[in-house]
């Protein structure tokens, strides 16, 4: 499953989460700094939660 | 007699003149109706800090008696959309009991499944829904007969619809031993064929769903029919409830960190309008003691369960030079992982072990200090030549007794820290042969490094290359991927071993050799 974190195209197995995709990013400590996840819609995401195909997320 | 016959009739008449009046009066007049929502709850009863907070959020028995208020105010659905029983330490000692019981003093309207309601396997839910007294819905599920496709309520003279449906990818997100014999149908036509049916049968259409917001966002630009869409699966923090073709749809966050409430004005059977928030709950005001009661029995029970003894340490276990060398736990833990994996290999980062076991009894909460964090297995298949990168950069930090250092299963190797980095690992053997570059082996590690934590590029690698892959009778198939468990955590994994095992007295066996 390629999923995209702040636009950097990221490969994880099929049913990992938000919280994979920050950590094969380099991104997850951001969170521990205050940063948040949020989906295209720019609803907050957490860390749980289920990601699909080619989605997008960002971490700000 | 003419007369009382002529009498009876008349008021048999009136009656139903009234019954259809009330009826019209019933569509006619404006009614102010309210769905509550809450999903991906995974056993988060007890207020806790989320990464990256300093402050505590949540609490089941506060986000209880906001529940009571709320439903106070007008006629109330309270709605589940998935992930309630599986997650947390205060669900998973029990196997989900305890939020089925807290749930049940909640008063849940209905549920639907989410795909982590199968990590315990096919029993065990059947048990957990016998114990709700709430439908449990799954309208796309095939072979568990417990699920009702949907159910239909009346609030205040209004009948409304709820269709229950979990995401397809269910059989890929957990064990597939949980999903044999069930059939997981098309999201899409399944529920394209209950509304149709429900068509004319009720005001309202709501789906509950478990298919993350973007799936939910899919289903009502696919789909006429659908009023509501209450959302769960992405964790999605919805603030405001998003207007998608005709439907609203909405999720609440997850771990019980907020509440999610939608208010419908209804007139003459229609939706009119809607208005809705989230709102975050904290362990502060009001608490609902019935809840406040089971989340402290459930929690008093997570304390016991801590202190069960497991099995007993002929030796001390050691956690502490996980990050230089071999150590006895280190090959208990991989060991473990490679056993429940089935596969050639294991290697973790000796930076999942956090502390060591001390000789003697081995308690519940000696496993859980020692990996402490909720990872699971993964194992993938790796060539020789990608085994021998994963260790090169777990030795290449070694001067620094960083995270990374590998512990193993399955393997020897040798290496030379005076070697220039990417060229230190020596000899390597899988299963007492010599490791061959071109050759396929499956390697179990856990979630985190399989994700590329720790700077481990290989696993992350391999499955970029991977083709899809799919459940073929029952098992999960992969051109890469052989094992995946997301619903069991690796600590529960270890205490498990640690079980049948009874005694440890596990060895530093020369796995990682040092040349000196």
């Amino acid at each position: 499953m390629k999923v995209y974190v702040n636009d950097r195209e990221v490969s994880l197995v099929t049913g990992m989460t938000v919280k994979h995709a920050l950590i094969s990013a380099g991104l997850i400590d951001e969170i521990e700094k205050g940063k948040k996840v949020y989906d295209e819609m720019g609803n907050e995401i957490g860390l749980g939660g289920a990601l699909i195909e080619g989605v997008k997320i960002f971490v700000k | 007699m003419f007369q009382a016959k002529r009498i009876k009739h008349f008021l048999i008449v009136c009656f139903f003149l009234l019954l259809c009046a009330c009826g019209l009066i019933s569509c006619a007049t404006q009614h102010e109706i309210r769905i509550i929502q809450m999903n991906d709850f995974h056993g988060f009863a007890v207020p806790y800090k989320p990464y990256g907070s300093d402050e505590a959020q949540g609490g089941l028995a506060y986000l209880a008696a906001r529940v009571e208020e709320l439903r106070a105010e007008k006629p109330t659905l309270f709605l589940a959309a998935g992930d309630m029983i599986q997650g947390n330490n205060w669900a998973n000692l029990f196997q989900g009991k305890s939020s089925i019981e807290a749930m049940n003093a909640m008063g849940f309207d209905a549920m639907v499944v989410g795909n982590h309601e199968f990590d315990f396997g096919q029993a065990i839910l059947r048990e957990r829904i016998r114990e709700a007294n709430f439908p449990v819905l799954g309208a796309n599920v095939v072979g568990l007969s417990e699920l009702k496709p949907y159910i239909v309520k009346n609030l205040d003279g209004i009948s409304i619809a709820v269709i229950g449906v979990v995401t397809d990818d269910t059989p890929v997100t957990t064990h597939p031993k949980n999903v044999i014999g069930l059939e997981f149908l098309s999201v899409e036509d399944t529920v394209r064929k209950y509304t149709k049916d429900l068509k004319g049968k009720s005001n309202i259409v709501v789906v509950l769903s478990h298919l993350g917001l973007s799936g939910d966002t899919d289903l009502a630009k696919k789909i006429d029919g659908i009023d509501v869409i209450i959302g769960g699966h992405s964790h999605a923090k919805v603030a405001k409830p998003a207007l998608v073709s005709k439907s609203v749809v909405t999720q609440a966050f997850e771990h019980g960190k907020a509440l999610g409430i939608l208010d419908l004005t209804v007139k003459n059977g229609k939706i009119v309008g809607t208005s809705g928030c989230l709102e975050t709950i904290k362990p502060t005001g009001k608490e609902n003691t019935t809840v406040g009661g089971i989340v402290a029995k459930y929690q008093q029970k997570v304390d016991a369960v801590m202190n069960e003894t497991v099995g007993e340490a002929l030796a001390d276990l050691d956690g502490v030079h996980v990050r230089l060398q071999e150590t006895n736990l280190g090959n208990l833990i991989t060991d473990a992982m490679r056993k429940t994996a089935g596969s050639d290999v294991a290697i973790i980062n000796g930076g999942t072990i956090r502390t060591s076991i001390k000789q003697g009894p081995v308690k519940v909460s000696d496993v859980y200090a020692v990996v402490p964090f909720d990872n699971y297995i993964v194992a993938i298949k790796l060539s020789g030549q990608q085994i021998r990168d994963t260790l090169e950069h777990g030795v290449s930090a070694v001067e620094d007794e960083e995270g990374r250092f590998p512990q193993v299963s399955g393997l020897i190797f040798t290496y030379d820290r005076n070697s220039p980095k990417a060229a230190r690992i020596k000899e390597v053997f899988v299963g007492g042969q010599p490791l061959v570059t071109d050759k396929e082996y499956t390697v179990a590690t856990n979630d985190f490094l399989a994700a590329g934590g720790d700077g481990y590029k290989a696993f992350g690698d391999s499955v970029k290359s991977s083709k899809d892959y799919a459940v073929i009778g029952g098992a999960m198939k992969g051109e890469k991927l052989v094992y995946s468990d997301s619903g069991r955590w690796l600590r529960d994994v270890v205490i498990d071993h640690v079980k049948t095992q009874k005694t440890l007295s596990p060895k530093v066996e020369g796995r990682i050799k040092e040349l000196k």
